[in-house]
């Protein structure tokens, strides 16, 4: 049993396997979480980007603000239309992406991505009721599933 | 974009001819407390407006020169259209001034409107699984065609606006083409509403004006054209120019029409409306008279109100006085007295392609209103006649501008000292400050 223990531990720590696990809320928002649950990344689905049409600008929050889940994390304008972007869980905003606010657009082309030129809109550091908060969203499939069933 | 589907519907009427201070924040107000479930009706009319959208730019969109003159629509009515005949005055935003004009940002996304006595709002707020863009600008559109006196041709365009198209053979184009000197045998289409949207994690909101029988469409160009417009390039939302008319009914007769067309839509069967008999929705009406006092309302319409929402919200722009490799539009001329480094010589220093930093006359970036980046003529160019002469140099000017915001600017000759007086005098005119 230990060595099945370490084998798996090593296993999820290989190079190249950052480890990282991404989860989604309900409104559509995804984050990121390092291995260690200490940092992440947080930005729209690509099933939102596509409801929302052409973005036309977008509203960071600044380094530094703390929320609690639900707060209110920034906004996105397209088609004459404000909408708000939660924060899934509990956390500190350490990045914004300030790529967006010159070329919204990318929130469209790649809403999931969270290199450098993606359409990611937060870096977020994390304590342990943002790791709280995590447990409880839906991992990717259910959110497929999740997402399948709100098509009409 | 919550998941919640609509169930038990509460439809909530607040209906108010006019909501005197309140314009705005009863909305707001209904977005975040009233039951997630309820679709709510909202009526109003405001005192004179223009309304930018939330990520506009107030110095691209007004013209602030004019629209902060205080009696400036009863100067436009009379025709003494002189912006210079004006007085400026800085109290405009008190109540009850049916000839000012108040300019307010509101929360929702899209483009720029006026509003006056002569324009009913809308609004809809419902849980945001019902949300379809078109869904209640349809619901007004049936309002509209159901009234006898509406001229033929209502609908809603491509852009979430109601529109109406007008044949060639009514009176209506006769007349304006008698007033243009145009003719032109087409159908020709106006639009008479426009649209915006607020979208919050457990409710939507989707509101909309309606231009009935307002008399000043002929002075929304002036009010809605900026001097300042052809020297800035904004992040952000730009609006979209469109021919606008009134639909020539009475505010009471388009009220009444939506309220039945809500009921209608909500009630489940059409049929079984008649007037004002037992209705199987319930419909509470909300008195402006009420909620005119909740703290939070209040709050919110001085939040609206506040110069730091209507300015600072501004997404960062760059102002060039000439053309720029990355705003190489062609300038309007400018003012002849304004210092030689203004005009230069060389015409490679006019080109387009050059380096912004290289491009001659003033940049500025503006950053939620803060003047964050500068740059002015260079006294080190080899041309004696630089905006900068005398004591004071390049670098002090840049150092007494920077970090100053711009709606707290009164009057840029203080900051830009008396040898750039006319510097000082021609951003006066395009902020639309002191003239």
């Amino acid at each position: 049993m230990p060595t099945g223990s370490s084998t798996l531990d090593a296993a999820s720590s290989l190079p190249g396997s950052s480890g990282d696990i991404r989860k989604y809320t309900k409104d559509h928002e995804w984050v990121d979480l390092n291995a260690d649950q200490t940092a992440g990344v947080i930005g729209i689905s690509e099933y939102a980007a596509e409801e929302l049409g052409d973005v036309v600008y977008v509203e960071l929050p600044e380094v530094g603000k703390e929320l609690v889940a639900g707060d209110t994390l920034g906004a996105v304008e397209s088609v004459k239309s404000a909408a708000d972007i939660n924060s899934p869980i509990a956390c500190s905003v350490t990045a914004s992406n300030v790529v967006l606010e010159e070329k919204p657009g990318t929130i469209n082309q790649v809403p999931e991505d969270d290199s450098h030129g993606g359409g990611w809109i937060a870096k977020i550091t994390v304590s342990e009721q943002g790791r709280k908060d995590f447990a409880a969203l839906m991992d990717p499939e259910e959110y497929k599933a999740f997402t399948g069933s709100e098509e009409h | 974009m919550s998941t919640k589907q609509v169930g038990d519907t509460v439809p909530l009427l607040l209906r108010r001819s006019c909501l005197s201070s309140l314009e705005f924040r009863p909305k707001h107000f209904l977005l975040q407390k009233s039951h997630p479930d309820s679709v709510i009706l909202l009526l109003y009319t405001n005192r004179p407006c223009i309304v930018i959208g939330r990520n506009q730019n107030p110095w691209v969109e007004v013209n602030l020169g004019l629209v902060n003159q205080r009696g400036i629509l009863k100067r436009l009515r009379a025709g003494s259209t002189s912006v210079a005949a004006g007085e400026r005055t800085s109290s405009v935003g008190e109540d009850n001034d049916v000839d000012d004009v108040l300019l307010v940002r509101r929360r929702s996304g899209g483009g720029t409107v006026f509003h006056d006595a002569g324009n009913v709002n809308y609004s809809v707020i419902c849980p945001p699984a019902s949300f379809d863009r078109n869904k209640h600008a349809e619901m007004v559109v049936r309002a509209l065609r159901g009234l006898r006196k509406t001229p033929h041709g209502v609908r809603v365009n491509e852009r979430h606006d109601i529109v109406l198209d007008v044949s060639p053979h009514s009176e209506a184009i006769k007349s304006h083409e008698r007033d243009t000197g145009m003719n032109s045998g087409d159908v020709r289409t106006f639009k008479i509403s426009g649209s915006a949207y607020k979208l919050t994690r457990t409710r939507s909101l989707h509101h909309g004006t309606c231009l009935l029988s307002s008399p000043h469409l002929p002075f929304l160009s002036q009010l809605l054209r900026s001097p300042a417009a052809p020297y800035i390039k904004a992040r952000g939302v730009e609006s979209v120019r469109s021919p606008v008319r009134n639909v020539g009914i009475s505010n009471a007769d388009f009220e009444d029409a939506v309220v039945a067309e809500f009921v209608t839509m909500y009630d489940g069967s059409r049929a079984e409306y008649k007037g004002n008999e037992k209705m199987k929705v319930d419909i509470e009406i909300i008195d402006a008279g009420k909620v005119e006092h909740i703290p939070e309302i209040q709050a919110g319409v001085a939040e609206l109100r506040s110069r730091d929402w209507i300015y600072a919200q501004t997404p960062q722009f760059t102002f060039s006085s000439h053309p720029t490799a990355d705003d190489p539009r062609p300038r309007p001329d400018l003012p002849a007295d304004l210092p030689s480094s203004f005009f230069p010589t060389d015409p490679e220093l006019s080109s387009a392609d050059l380096a912004d930093a290289n491009a001659p006359g003033l940049q500025m970036t503006v950053r939620h209103a803060e003047i964050t980046d500068l740059s002015i003529p260079s006294t080190e160019s080899g041309n004696s006649d630089s905006i900068i002469t005398g004591a004071v140099g390049d670098k002090s000017l840049v150092r007494s501008l920077k970090g100053l915001h711009l709606h707290h600017i009164d009057d840029w000759r203080t900051h830009l000292g008396s040898e750039n007086e006319s510097v000082g005098r021609w951003l006066n005119r395009l902020f639309g400050v002191k003239s």
